[in-house]
C-alpha cells in the first residue's frame, strides 16, 4: 500500500529532523513529482541534515558536493583520463553519478559550474567529449543556497531557478523542538543508524502512482484560474509559464498521494502552491514575497 | 495600512482628474484662481514625493497657511466678481475651495467629498460650452474621477492603476444604454429651470447694431460660424444670398446707426413677393441680439421662433438670442419692397452736418447730367468701376473727413467703404438710401450639404427707393469686385487667411485643411442639430415618430420607467441564467454550503470548509463527510457516480440552526 510507506517514511525522517513536519512532506512531495529541490536557508538549520535523511531513509545512493568559488565543471561531472596501457581515454565518473546529489551551497560556484549541474539536472544525462553517460535513476538534486543577501554569491538566475521544481525554507524550529534537539544524542549518529525504509524499486513505483492521481477538468480550471491571475493582476513583473503549471499539478498530484487521496483536490494545489511558485515571482511592489502569494490564493475563487 | 488613508495613487488619480475638470475653466477665470488652484496641487505633489507638511495639528504653522490662502481666496473673489453668487464667480469659487480641499486630504471621507465635488466640476462646464471637445474631455474627467472612487474602494490593491482604469471605463460603458435611455425619456423643460444669473451670457462675435468704417473687415478675420442654412429643394444662386441683418439710416459723419425702436417698428413693411419659392431651415449660433438673417426676402414669419419684422424689413426675434436657435422660412428672392409709398423718406435723405464737402461736390455735378435715381445709381457704380478703386481686406486707416479720404485719396477700401461713400453720395443727389448689413453667400460643405456662413461673410450693401419700384438692392462693392459676390468670399480670402500658416505654402496641404474642417463642421453641426438641439419640440417630435401619442411629461415619466424596469429585468435575468448554466454539482453544492451559518470563502476548498463546519455542527460530522466525499468525487474525482446520491443527500440534509 503506497500510503503505509509514505507515512513510514514521513515518520523516520521526522525522527532526525524535528518539529518540521510541514518541510519533511513538501520535500517528499518534490521528491514524488520528480523533481529536483533547492532549499534556501541561514546555515545551521539542518538543510544537510534533511538531505542526507532523506537519502537513507529512501534507500538512495548519496554523494555531497560542497561548491565553491574555484571549482570547475569537471569537479562535477568526471573527466577523461589517458590510460598509458589501453591507449585510450578512461571516463572517470565525478560525484554527480548517483541517486542523490546533495548540491551544498550552489550558489557559491560561478554561474559556469552552476550551469553544469542545472543541465545535468534537466537531461538527466552527461555528454562529456561527445559521449553521453547516463544518470542513475532515481535521480534527485537537492540543492542547498544561502541567502543571496550574504557575500560571495552568485544569484542563481530565473532560468535555472526554474529547473527548482520546489523551493524551500526550513526556518528556526519551534522552542519545544530545539529543546529536543539540544538535549538529544548527535544527530549524525542517528543518521547513521537510520535504516531504509523502502529500496529505490518502491520509490519508482511511488512516482508512478503519484502520477496516476486523477486530475479533475474542474481542478484544471481552477489552476488555469491562478495563472492567468499571476498574469494580468500586475502585482508581479511576470506571470507564471505554463512549465509552471505543469510543476504546480505534478506537485499537487503527489501531494494528494501523500495526504492519501485518489484525486487532486484545491487544497492540494493551494498547499503547494507557494512553494513551487515563490522562485518563479517576483513582486512588482513593497509588499513581501509570501504575502503577496498568499493574498493571490485567497483573491482567486475555486471554480 | 491604514485603509482610511487614500493612497499616493489614488491622491495622483484625483489630481489628474480635478486638474482636466478644471482646465477648461481657466481660460476664462481670473490668472489669481489658476494660480492657487495649481499651487494647492503641487503643494499635494510635493508632500507626497518630497514629504513636505500638509497642513495638520502637527503642523500648526502650515495651517495658518492654509487658512490665510483661504481667507486671501475669499477677498480675491469678492474683489473680481462683487458677490459669491452667479455662475462665473460660483464656479471660480469651486474650482479655488477644491484647489484648497486636495491639501485637506486626510481620511477617505476627504477623499469621497472631493470626488463628488469633482463630478459637480464636469456639470459646470457645460455652463460655458457644450461642444464635442469639451464633451469628450468631460467623460475622460468622469471616467478618471470613477477611477478614483474604484481605487479607493480598492483597499487590498488586488488591482493596478491601468486595470482600475479598464473596470472604470468598463462601468461607464455599461451605463451608456441607461443614459440614452434617459437622454430620450427624460422630460425635457423649455428654457431653463431656475433664472440664469445675469453674467451667464458673455459678448460674442457678430455684427453690430452700428457701423463705422473698419468695423467690418475686423470680422472678416474670423473664421467662426454664424449660422448654418439647409435649403428644402432649390437654392439660389450664390449672388443671390443676402441675409439680411441691421438696416442703418443714420450717419454722424463717422458711424452710421440704426432707427430709433419706436420709429422701427411704426409699420410693417409692405411686400410683394415675386419667382420661385426657396424653403430653409437655419441654425443661428447664439450672438445676444435679436436679428435673425434671412434670405431676402422672406414671404411669412418663422416657425419655430416667436419673431416680427420691422419697417424696413429686419426680421428680429422676440428675445435676445442667447442660445443657438432653429427657425423655418420661405422666401422670394425677387421682391417688391414698399413699390408706392415710403413714410420715413426723409431719414433716408440725412447727411451729417457740415461734412464730406468733396463727396457732396461730386453729387451735384452729376445732379446736372441727370435728375433721374437709377441713372444717378449707374452713374455712381460706373465711377467705382471706372475709376482705379480697389477691394481690398486690408483698406489703409483713413482719418479726417473719412468718406471724402476714401473717395478722393486712398481709393482702397472694403463693402463697408463702398456700401457708405455710395449711400453718402447718393443722399447728396437727393435718392433716399439707406445701409443693410448682414453676410452674403455662404459655402456649402460637401460632407452634409449645410450652407455654411461665417463672420467673414459678413457684408453691407445698400438699397435706394425708387418710387414705383420700393426699395432696390444695390451692391456698390459688386461694381469694383464682382467676383466676391459671384462666388462667395471664400475666393477673395487669401489662402493664409483660409488655413493656418504653416500650410498656406501648399495648395494641396491647404486643400487637404479644408477637407478636414469640412468634415468637422459637418461632425460639429449634426451634434448641435441632434444633441443639443434635443428640446421639447424635437423630444415630443421623436416620442410620437416612436409611437407615443401626444406625449406629455406623465407619459415620459412611465415609458422611464417601464423600459428601466425592462432593462434591470433582462440584466438579472441574465445573471440568473448563468447560475442555471453552472454545472449541476456546482449549483447542488451552493445548496449545500447555504445551509450552514457561515459562508464559504470562493477560495476555500471544500476539505477546508469541511473541517471548518465540521467544528460547528459536531454532531453532523459523519453526514457532512459523506456528501463532501459525494461531492469530491462528482467534482474532481474519475469515478462515475451517480449525482442523485448527492442530491438527495443534500435534499434530506438539515443542519440546525445556530
Amino acid at each position: 500500500m503506497p500510503h503505509t510507506d509514505i507515512t513510514a517514511i514521513l515518520q523516520s525522517i521526522n525522527t532526525i529532523i524535528l518539529g518540521k513536519h510541514q518541510v519533511t512532506k513538501l520535500a517528499l512531495t518534490c521528491l514524488l513529482a520528480k523533481g529536483h529541490l533547492l532549499i534556501e536557508d541561514v546555515p545551521g538549520v539542518a538543510k544537510t541534515t534533511l538531505a542526507h535523511t532523506i537519502a537513507n531513509t529512501l534507500g538512495l545512493k548519496f554523494q555531497r558536493i560542497q561548491f565553491t568559488s574555484d571549482m570547475l565543471p569537471a569537479d562535477i561531472l568526471g573527466v577523461s583520463i589517458f590510460d598509458r596501457q589501453t591507449n585510450t581515454f578512461n571516463f572517470h565518473q565525478g560525484p554527480i553519478f548517483t541517486q542523490l546529489v546533495l548540491a551544498d551551497e550552489v550558489n557559491r560556484a560561478t554561474p559556469r559550474t552552476q550551469s553544469a549541474l542545472l543541465e545535468a539536472m534537466e537531461e538527466r544525462q552527461v555528454s562529456i567529449e561527445g559521449q553521453t553517460y547516463r544518470l542513475p535513476a532515481p535521480f534527485f538534486v537537492i540543492a542547498t543556497q544561502n541567502p543571496s543577501t550574504q557575500i560571495g554569491t552568485f544569484p542563481l538566475p530565473e532560468s535555472q531557478l526554474d529547473r527548482f521544481l520546489m523551493r524551500l525554507k526550513i526556518g528556526y524550529p519551534d522552542a519545544e523542538a530545539e529543546r529536543a534537539l539540544l538535549l538529544g544524542q548527535d544527530r549524525r549518529q542517528l543518521l547513521e543508524q537510520l535504516q531504509a525504509v523502502i529500496s529505490s524499486d518502491t520509490l519508482i513505483e511511488l512516482q508512478k502512482a503519484a502520477s496516476n492521481i486523477h486530475i479533475a477538468p474542474a481542478l484544471v480550471d481552477y489552476v488555469q484560474k491562478l495563472l492567468a491571475h499571476t498574469r494580468e493582476s500586475g502585482i508581479f513583473h511576470f506571470g507564471l509559464s505554463p512549465r509552471a503549471g505543469l510543476a504546480l499539478l505534478h506537485a499537487a498530484q503527489s501531494w494528494a498521494l501523500i495526504s492519501g487521496r485518489q484525486q487532486v483536490l484545491p487544497e492540494d494545489v493551494q498547499a503547494v502552491f507557494p512553494s513551487v511558485v515563490n522562485h518563479r515571482l517576483n513582486v512588482r511592489d513593497e509588499h513581501s514575497q509570501s504575502n503577496a502569494i498568499e493574498e493571490l490564493l485567497s483573491e482567486v475563487a475555486i471554480p | 495600512m491604514n485603509s482610511t488613508v487614500p493612497t499616493k495613487n489614488a491622491l495622483l488619480w484625483l489630481m489628474l482628474g480635478l486638474s482636466l475638470a478644471a482646465l477648461p475653466h481657466f481660460s476664462y477665470q481670473p490668472m489669481w484662481v489658476f494660480v492657487i488652484f495649481a499651487s494647492m496641487l503641487g503643494w499635494r505633489c510635493m508632500a507626497i514625493w518630497h514629504a513636505w507638511h500638509l497642513p495638520s495639528k502637527q503642523h500648526r504653522r502650515m495651517q495658518w497657511l492654509h487658512h490665510s490662502i483661504a481667507v486671501l481666496a475669499t477677498v480675491l473673489l469678492l474683489t473680481s466678481y462683487g458677490n459669491l453668487i452667479g455662475r462665473d464667480a460660483g464656479v471660480a469659487l469651486l474650482t479655488v475651495m477644491l484647489g484648497l480641499k486636495v491639501v485637506e486630504i486626510r481620511s477617505s471621507r476627504d477623499y469621497y467629498l472631493s470626488c463628488f465635488l469633482g463630478y459637480f466640476l464636469v456639470v459646470t462646464n457645460f455652463f460655458y460650452s457644450q461642444s464635442i471637445p469639451n464633451a469628450t474631455l468631460m467623460f475622460i474627467v468622469v471616467t478618471i474621477l470613477t477611477t478614483c472612487l474604484i481605487s479607493l474602494n480598492d483597499a487590498k490593491q488586488a488591482l493596478n492603476s491601468r486595470s482600475q482604469f479598464k473596470l472604470a471605463s468598463q462601468m461607464l460603458l455599461q451605463a451608456i444604454p441607461l443614459m440614452l435611455l434617459l437622454f430620450v425619456l427624460f422630460p425635457r423643460i423649455s428654457g431653463p429651470l431656475w433664472g440664469l444669473p445675469t453674467d451667464a451670457h458673455s459678448a460674442t462675435t457678430g455684427i453690430d447694431n452700428n457701423m463705422t468704417l473698419g468695423k467690418i473687415s475686423q470680422l472678416i478675420q474670423s473664421n467662426e460660424i454664424a449660422f448654418r442654412v439647409k435649403f428644402n429643394g432649390q437654392q439660389p444662386a450664390q449672388s443671390e444670398l443676402y441675409w439680411r441683418g441691421p438696416v442703418l439710416w443714420h450717419s454722424d459723419g463717422v458711424t452710421w446707426t440704426e432707427l430709433d425702436n419706436e420709429t422701427k417698428s411704426a409699420t410693417l413693411p409692405n411686400i410683394l413677393n415675386l419667382g420661385t419659392t426657396y424653403n430653409y431651415t437655419a441654425t443661428l449660433e447664439a450672438h445676444n441680439a435679436r436679428w435673425l438673417f434671412a434670405l431676402d426676402f422672406p414671404n411669412a414669419l418663422p416657425l419655430g421662433i416667436k419673431a416680427h419684422f420691422t419697417q424696413d424689413g429686419q426680421l428680429l426675434s422676440d428675445d435676445p438670442l442667447r442660445q443657438r436657435q432653429q427657425y423655418e422660412l420661405s422666401a422670394h428672392t425677387q421682391y417688391r419692397f414698399n413699390e408706392d409709398n415710403n413714410s420715413y423718406l426723409a431719414d433716408a435723405l440725412q447727411l451729417p452736418n457740415n461734412q464730406h464737402p468733396r463727396t457732396q461736390q461730386l453729387a451735384q455735378k452729376w445732379l446736372q447730367q441727370t435728375q433721374l435715381p437709377l441713372e444717378l445709381v449707374q452713374l455712381a457704380l460706373t465711377h467705382f468701376n471706372q475709376q482705379d478703386f480697389y477691394y481690398t481686406l486690408s483698406p489703409p486707416q483713413l482719418s479726417g473727413d473719412t468718406i471724402d479720404t476714401f473717395l478722393f485719396e486712398s481709393r482702397r477700401g472694403f463693402c463697408e467703404h463702398y456700401a457708405a461713400s455710395f449711400t453718402i453720395l447718393m443722399r447728396a443727389a437727393g435718392v433716399p438710401t439707406r445701409i443693410v448689413t448682414g453676410y452674403q453667400g455662404g459655402e456649402i460643405n460637401p460632407v452634409d450639404d449645410f450652407l455654411v456662413i461665417r463672420q467673414r461673410d459678413a457684408h453691407a450693401w445698400t438699397e435706394v427707393w425708387v418710387k414705383g419700384q420700393g426699395w432696390i438692392r444695390i451692391d456698390p462693392t459688386a461694381a469694383v469686385a464682382k467676383h466676391r459676390i459671384d462666388q462667395g468670399m471664400n475666393t477673395i480670402m487669401p489662402l493664409n487667411m483660409r488655413s493656418p500658416l504653416m500650410l498656406s505654402n501648399s495648395r494641396q496641404l491647404a486643400e487637404l485643411w479644408q477637407t478636414l474642417r469640412n468634415n468637422w463642421d459637418a461632425l460639429d453641426n449634426s451634434w448641435n442639430q441632434w444633441i443639443l438641439a434635443y428640446g421639447p419640440e424635437l423630444q415630443k417630435e421623436f416620442l410620437s415618430k416612436l409611437g407615443m401619442p401626444s406625449p406629455n411629461w406623465q407619459q415620459m415619466v412611465i415609458w422611464l420607467s417601464v423600459s428601466l424596469s425592462i432593462i434591470l429585468l433582462l440584466i438579472s435575468s441574465l445573471i440568473f441564467y448563468q447560475r442555471k448554466r453552472l454545472a449541476p454539482v456546482i449549483f447542488l453544492y451552493q445548496k449545500f454550503c447555504n445551509k450552514f451559518a457561515v459562508n464559504r470563502k470562493a477560495s476555500e476548498g471544500p476539505i477546508d470548509f469541511a473541517d471548518r463546519v465540521k467544528q460547528l455542527y459536531p454532531n453532523n460530522s459523519a453526514e457532512i463527510d459523506r456528501i463532501n466525499k459525494l461531492y469530491i468525487n462528482l467534482h474532481y474525482g474519475n469515478k462515475s457516480v451517480s449525482i442523485d446520491d448527492l442530491k438527495q443527500a443534500i435534499k434530506t440534509f438539515k443542519p440546525p440552526r445556530i
